[in-house]
């Protein structure tokens, strides 16, 4: 409480500060709410659509075989334990935002160290079935960065985002956004109310 | 320990510092909110239209300007080339194919003439060439034939554009099937324009509104590949007839409690149910539909040139297209893949040419019976059943694919077909034997389409030389008349 009491303005002061302290405040909900924070306690697709230079990774996840079965999340977070999953949410996506705030994001976007391992990791998670038998399941970020053995995607390269990468690679790519689908008219005219032009 | 108020008392530049830190502060958090809000802002920008497209604007070419790799592909969809074993993307007469159809479907306008379907490019040039479109034909069989129909929806209103003839509407509808018909024009988003599909999901109480982005790649095109139907005498308003299920059951009840009938057939006299395409109905029945995949996705599959991808528009049977729709999931090799699918044809086929013949005997033993002089009602739960037999065989005959779309779905309807028309024959020999008529009744010689015309009673060189006639004056004309209005279109509708 001393300490507490070490930031307490004079009687006179309060309202003012009080005001302040709100404007403060408001200011930094208004960040999240406009930045959509709370979509990145989800798990949805979407939200990494959130950044507009993630379209192409869209896109390309949509179209590949992958899309009927997984979303971001199952490749580029582990899955190991709910604690390690935030945790690498939180420092992957505090880099990306930092970079992407400073406009920092290079014209082909490759995936680093640390989203190698956890990818490699989920390939197997998934694939095990297909590798258990070879030494292929012996590969994991730490051994391909001391040079032992190659990652799933550097023989099945087209899985899922395809050799062609960069950030003009999808020009006209629709990913989602939400907007209306039906035209004014029709809606106005299904619901029997005048017709608008 | 002393308050900060003391401290700042003693030492003013205490308070400086505090003020200075919390200016820092805010003004960090407000530039992050800035660029936050700037960096939002610039991916509409990213999307930008060279030149912006007009509110209803039919023409492709004019859309094409802004999106020349979607647009050439889109052009290849004249490619006539294609032909696999069924189907493909050339003129087929199915008629001379399949002589029988004749049979079934005479007294009404599909006997004339029938046609294996061209692509997306040929929409309007085959409709206007068809002998079909030689007798009277409303407004509504335009519908999905033309990016010119939301426009003149837009500007008639859509009972209203329904209710008109076919003919009155030939110099407004002359661009084919093309961007707008899915295609938001500012935002090239996916959008429905055509009504029915939206009146009929809002009677079964969904929202097409709250598709996700992988159903829009279906639902543009269940707005015309589906079942549908033409309400009222004079309305002709467009129906899809879904309101007591999707299902070949479902629809074939909802007809009967409707008693919609599309013609009364000139040899048995059953009150028939045309089946239109029900295509979209059958792939929801499907396993590639059960495992969420869209239409665009085989048939408009991702397709990469230089450093682009983009959707191909090119759309068309994936069997011309295997490597981009099929192998993108299956690992088998092509040869495979098509063996995969001619398997299903092949057999869907084989049960679908049984249930044609033996209709094509109900047909004709009904009438051998009407002429033996069989009562109304000896005949009217016979009719009832050829009515529904036939209903369910076309619903597979005439459905784009369904062999493969779904397979087991087809070959139950097919069963159920042949259960009711072996019933109704079963009856029908009842009847001749009753008044001695000798069992079997001499069948017609199918071999060929003109013999089976010829059965029927078409005098098709009249309806030959009517046609030519109707495509060297009429044709002309409103291609003049349209021209005329899309350059008049040129200054009101390209900004």
């Amino acid at each position: 409480m001393k300490f507490v009491r070490l930031f307490l303005p004079p009687p006179q002061w309060r309202v003012p500060v009080i005001v302040l302290a709100g404007i403060l405040v408001g200011l930094g909900l208004y960040t999240l709410r406009i930045s959509n924070a709370v979509s990145y306690f989800s798990d949805r697709s979407e939200t990494c659509m959130n950044c507009h230079v993630m379209a192409p990774q869209f896109a390309s996840w949509q179209h590949s075989s992958h899309a009927r079965f997984t979303i971001c999340n199952d490749c580029h977070v582990p899955h190991d334990n709910v604690l390690r999953k935030y945790l690498f949410k939180a420092q992957d996506g505090l880099r990306h935002s930092t970079v992407f705030t400073l406009r920092q994001e290079p014209q082909v976007i490759h995936v680093k160290e640390a989203g190698i391992a956890v990818i490699q990791e989920n390939c197997i998670r998934c694939h095990l079935h297909l590798v258990e038998q070879t030494t292929a399941v012996e590969v994991s970020g730490a051994n391909y960065a001391h040079g032992r053995g190659k990652l799933c995607w550097q023989c099945h390269r087209e899985t899922p985002h395809g050799r062609v990468n960069s950030l003009a690679s999808v020009p006209h790519a629709r990913v989602p956004r939400l907007s209306r689908v039906v035209p004014k008219w029709i809606e106005d005219f299904v619901h029997r109310q005048p017709t608008s032009k | 320990m002393k308050s900060i108020i003391q401290i700042v008392q003693e030492k003013p530049w205490v308070g400086w510092l505090l003020f200075v830190l919390t200016v820092v502060v805010v003004f960090f958090i407000g530039l992050l909110a800035s660029t936050i809000v700037e960096r939002r802002g610039e991916e509409r920008a990213m999307f930008r239209l060279l030149k912006p497209i007009a509110d209803w604007e039919p023409r492709n070419e004019v859309w094409g300007e802004n999106f020349p790799r979607e647009y050439q592909t889109y052009l290849a969809t004249s490619d006539t080339v294609f032909r696999s074993k069924y189907n493909g993307s050339a003129t087929v007469d199915m008629l001379e194919q399949y002589p029988s159809l004749v049979v079934l479907w005479a007294g009404y306008a599909f006997s004339r003439d029938f046609n294996q379907a061209r692509g997306h490019y040929y929409a309007v040039k085959d409709v206007r060439f068809t002998l079909r479109t030689g007798v009277p034909q409303p407004a509504t069989c335009w519908t999905c034939k033309s990016t010119d129909v939301p426009r003149v929806m837009n500007e008639k209103g859509v009972a209203e554009f329904y209710k008109g003839k076919w003919a009155d509407l030939g110099s407004e509808i002359v661009n084919p099937i093309g961007c707008q018909d899915c295609h938001d024009n500012k935002t090239m988003n996916l959008r429905i324009t055509r009504p029915a599909l939206i009146e009929a999901y809002e009677r079964q109480g969904k929202k097409v509104q709250d598709a996700t982005l992988q159903e829009m790649r279906s639902l543009v095109c269940a707005q015309c590949h589906v079942e549908y139907y033409f309400k009222g005498k004079e309305e002709k308003y467009l129906t899809f007839p879904w309101d007591d299920g999707m299902t070949v059951d479902g629809m074939e009840e909802y007809y009967d409690n409707v008693e919609h009938v599309d013609f009364v057939h000139a040899l048995s006299r059953t009150p028939i149910l045309k089946a239109q395409h029900p295509d979209f109905e059958l792939y929801r029945t499907g396993i590639h539909a059960e495992r969420g995949v869209s239409c665009a996705d085989c048939h408009m599959p991702y397709r990469s040139e230089g450093g682009v991808k983009f959707t191909d528009h090119h759309i068309r049977s994936p069997l011309n297209n295997l490597a981009n729709a099929c192998q993108v999931c299956h690992r088998e090799e092509q040869g495979t893949l098509v063996k995969n699918v001619y398997d299903r044809q092949d057999k869907i086929v084989d049960v679908r040419g049984r249930v044609e013949e033996a209709l094509v005997k109900a047909h004709v033993e009904a009438k051998a019976a009407w002429d033996a002089g069989a009562a109304e009602d000896e005949m009217k739960p016979i009719l009832r059943l050829i009515r529904h037999a036939q209903w369910r065989w076309d619903y597979v005959a005439a459905s784009h694919g369904g062999s493969f779309h779904a397979p087991l779905e087809c070959a139950r309807i097919l069963g159920t077909a042949m259960e009711k028309v072996q019933e109704a024959r079963l009856l029908l020999s009842q009847v001749l034997t009753r008044r001695g008529v000798k069992w079997p009744v001499a069948m017609p010689d199918l071999s060929t389409r003109e013999k089976a015309q010829a059965f029927i009673g078409l005098d098709m060189n009249k309806a030959r030389e009517e046609k030519r006639k109707f495509i060297d004056t009429v044709i002309p004309e409103w291609d003049r008349a349209a021209k005329e209005r899309e350059g008049k279109m040129g200054d009101a509708y390209v900004r």
